[in-house]
């Protein structure tokens, strides 16, 4: 069975559960699936198995607790300890198509907002200069920043689940962390000097890459199943 | 991990290898049958760590069977890598058992008769 038919399935089966049932075994999904670099079809299946058990359990009057402990977090690091990580060739695939459609988001964005003030409201000058060396340097940041991004996210995630924080507590960590990665996002390529001959483009043409380079990515998926 | 609860755990291995021998079981099933078997003081969730343990290391191998709208079970089978290892825990078993039950039984006094 494929990933996302057992994701499916586990949605549907998961109302079966009682209400407080389903908020622990919730929070052992969220917390499971978001540790990093575990192979996605053994994640799926063991969390099926947990599922079906704790629907039959139910059925005989067993609580979560009487099924996986009184401690659920040192339970779920067990698990998550003994699933093996996820091949290699997948994870390259995974992260090669993430950076391209991340770059063909970027692209197409600038592109198309940059040629609308130009056309629309004459602000900037309807080109994109740049130098091919700076370029390069700033799209690796930008991949280093929403790798690092993710991992904190994830991470983060993992941490809030068994620890009721206060939420205007989250929140201000959220913000802060939000206002981090944008800020450097913003400051990266206005530090970056301008290194070798620079280029100057039609600002339009970033914008038609980036929209052909996003196509070209989701067909690919489509054929190989790189997400699925 | 404390000494005793690794002990259990290489028993526990032991003795769902033995029950999957008998036939494909999925969790849930393997759970009641070491329940019946009297193992009661095992919480039933701390199968899933083995289960997955013995698929990495390739003694079981784990199948998720599509049914019609019926539950998907993952149907577990030995490998003969865990015939293998099967084999050298009753072995081991074997070897262990009779002098750890004749320590308890006289108490730890070595009999000179013997």
């Amino acid at each position: 069975m494929k990933v996302n038919e057992i994701i499916e399935w586990n949605n549907k089966k998961r109302e079966e559960l009682t209400d407080e049932n389903k908020r622990i075994y919730e929070d052992m999904v969220v917390y499971i699936r978001a540790s990093s670099n575990k192979s996605e079809q053994q994640t799926e299946e063991v969390l099926l198995e947990l599922l079906e058990h704790l629907i039959h359990a139910q059925n005989e009057g067993k609580s979560a607790i009487e099924i996986f402990g009184a401690n659920i977090k040192a339970y779920c690091d067990e698990i998550i300890q003994e699933i093996p990580g996820e091949k290699q060739k997948k994870k390259i695939g995974f992260g090669v198509f993430l950076a391209l459609q991340y770059i063909a988001i970027i692209s197409f964005v600038t592109g198309f907002i940059g040629f609308g003030l130009h056309y629309f409201f004459e602000i900037g000058s309807g080109g994109f200069t740049f130098s091919l060396i700076s370029g390069i340097i700033i799209i690796a940041i930008y991949l280093l920043l929403l790798y690092l991004f993710i991992k904190v996210v994830m991470k983060w995630i993992q941490n809030s689940i068994f620890k009721k924080r206060k939420k205007w507590l989250e929140f201000l960590q959220l913000w802060i962390f939000c206002t981090l990665y944008f800020g450097l996002y913003y400051v990266t390529p206005k530090i970056i000097p301008t290194l070798g001959t620079t280029i100057t483009v039609p600002i339009l043409s970033i914008g038609l890459i980036g929209g052909a380079l996003y196509i070209g990515t989701f067909i690919v998926n489509k054929k190989v199943h790189i997400t699925k | 991990m404390s000494l005793r609860s690794q002990l259990l755990k290489g028993i526990l291995e032991g003795c769902i290898l033995a029950i999957i021998k008998q036939q494909p079981t999925y969790g849930y099933e393997l759970s009641v049958k070491l329940q019946g078997f009297g193992l009661t003081d095992v919480s039933e969730g701390s199968i899933y760590p083995i289960l997955l343990r013995l698929q990495k290391e390739q003694l079981i191998s784990g199948t998720l069977i599509k049914s019609e709208a019926g539950p998907k079970r993952k149907y577990y089978h030995l490998t003969n890598e865990g015939q293998k290892a099967l084999q050298e825990f009753i072995q081991h078993w074997n070897s262990i058992k009779p002098p750890v039950e004749k320590i308890i039984e006289k108490g730890g006094m070595i009999d000179e008769s013997e």
